[in-house]
């Protein structure tokens, strides 16, 4: 399949900085790896059927699961159809929070705005209708941010009832 | 184009004796319910044999076909299998015949000028004897049709009919009919719905089946009147799928209706991308199929 030869490369010195960030973020606590899937356009299908199933599991409920399950579709679908064509899913968990972040592999695949930094707003618009104002409605954080090495989407989804602001351990 | 429609049910002859091979039982409902449709409309004498004539009529009522006023009139009758095809000792060709040629001649003893005939024919997936005869029935079927005016429509599901019956049965049929579908793999499906008219959709619908999602939104909006997104067995649409279908709604007149019907968390994900505030959707929430 066209694409799994752009799976994020861990170790590429690009990535380095945003990854280690990701390493710090997931180290603090109870933090548990639940999933780290690639995907591509062929695989977005088993992407959801993965997270659906990870999600029930960490016991969230129904409605949330949905939630959840179309808000990493749609931070997959534009690392598809806006970024690199590929990218990489992981998801934890922390005390009862579910985080999951959205790599894409690197520069978009039609090699436009290669490199430029920064918000990436203007490459993935938060629109009403749009997937990512979507993303925005339904998830309780959402952070996306562009570095020369991709783009990272990271979101959370809180324990119901629990206000995000206050929760925090530290 | 949409692929793999041979024939459309709407178009058959009045003595067509059409072989719809069908993998999803909406299907068999949704064709069943054009060809009943189009016979009433007609003035046509309808009979619908299937194994259950109350769940029959129960969902061709859903279908917005008058099933109960039409067979209170006499105009439609529903009947068992075990009633007409299938007599007490088993399957015989020659009984079968013998059923559906007084079918025939009631109908036109009664004035109708022709009759359609609607065979769900999952009776002959149950073990009885005489049943290797079913393609001596198919024949005089075949036979009986010409000018007589009477259609037959022969409903097999190709899931649970051998193959191996299924190439002998089909070719016995003058027409073979099919929903046109714009998209078909394990994942998705995508077809046209005769009845009520519109489009219907199965699985889970992305990004990536846009362009057959946009192909039925297109033929489903250039029909007149109110027209129908059946999602009632789609488990996932995303929003992209989400905006294609609203803004094919917004596009229409606004006497027009586009009626989404849907599960519950679909109907939510509708809602939240702003579709029920357009005057034209009409969102209808269904427990399931």
């Amino acid at each position: 399949m066209k694409g799994n030869d752009r799976r994020p490369d861990p170790a590429g010195p690009s990535d380095s900085a945003v990854l280690a960030d990701a390493e710090a973020d997931m180290g603090d606590g109870e933090a548990r790896l639940a999933l780290d899937q690639a995907f591509d356009s062929g695989t977005l299908y088993a992407l959801r059927a993965a997270v659906q199933a990870h999600a029930s599991q960490a016991g969230l409920p129904e409605s949330r699961t949905d939630d959840l399950v179309i808000a990493v579709h749609e931070l997959a679908a534009n690392a598809v159809r806006h970024g690199a064509g590929a990218g990489r899913l992981r998801m934890w968990e922390r005390d009862g929070a579910v985080h999951c972040q959205v790599d894409d592999s690197g520069s978009p695949a039609s090699g436009e705005d290669a490199g430029s930094g920064g918000n990436v707003a203007d490459r993935w618009p938060f629109l009403p209708g749009h997937g990512l104002w979507l993303v925005r409605l339904v998830a309780d954080q959402i952070s996306v941010f562009s570095g020369p090495g991709g783009t990272r989407a990271a979101i959370v989804f809180f324990p119901a009832g629990q206000d995000p602001s206050v929760s925090s351990p530290d | 184009m949409p692929v793999s429609a041979l024939t459309q049910v709407t178009e058959l002859s009045e003595d067509a004796h059409a072989c719809l091979t069908f993998g999803e039982a909406d299907d068999l409902l949704d064709l069943t319910a054009a060809f009943v449709r189009d016979g009433l409309a007609s003035g046509f004498r309808v009979v619908v044999l299937s194994d259950s004539p109350q769940l029959a009529a129960a969902k061709l009522s859903w279908r917005e076909i008058a099933a109960e006023a039409a067979v209170a009139t006499g105009q439609m009758v529903m009947v068992a299998s075990a009633d007409g095809l299938v007599g007490p000792q088993g399957f015989s060709a020659g009984q079968a015949m013998g059923w559906l040629r007084d079918q025939l001649a009631d109908s036109r003893r009664e004035g109708y000028a022709g009759i359609r005939v609607a065979l769900d024919m999952s009776w002959a997936l149950r073990p009885m004897t005489g049943i290797e005869e079913l393609p001596v029935l198919e024949e005089e079927i075949a036979a009986a049709v010409g000018g007589a005016g009477m259609s037959v429509l022969c409903g097999y599901d190709r899931e649970r009919f051998d193959p191996v019956t299924l190439a002998l049965i089909a070719p016995l049929h003058s027409h073979a009919v099919a929903a046109a579908t714009y998209y078909d793999d394990p994942v998705l499906r995508i077809c046209r719905q005769y009845v009520p008219p519109g489009i219907r959709l199965a699985g889970e619908m992305d990004f990536l089946a846009a362009e057959a999602l946009a192909l039925a939104l297109g033929e489903a909006i250039r029909i007149d009147g109110d027209i129908t997104i059946n999602m009632a067995n789609l488990s996932f649409i995303d929003a992209s799928s989400i905006r294609m279908v609203t803004d094919a709604a917004a596009s229409l007149d606004l006497s027009r209706t586009m009626v989404l019907r849907c599960r519950p968390a679909i109907e939510t994900r509708f809602a939240q991308l702003g579709a029920d505030r357009l005057p034209q959707v009409s969102l209808v929430g269904v427990d399931e199929g």
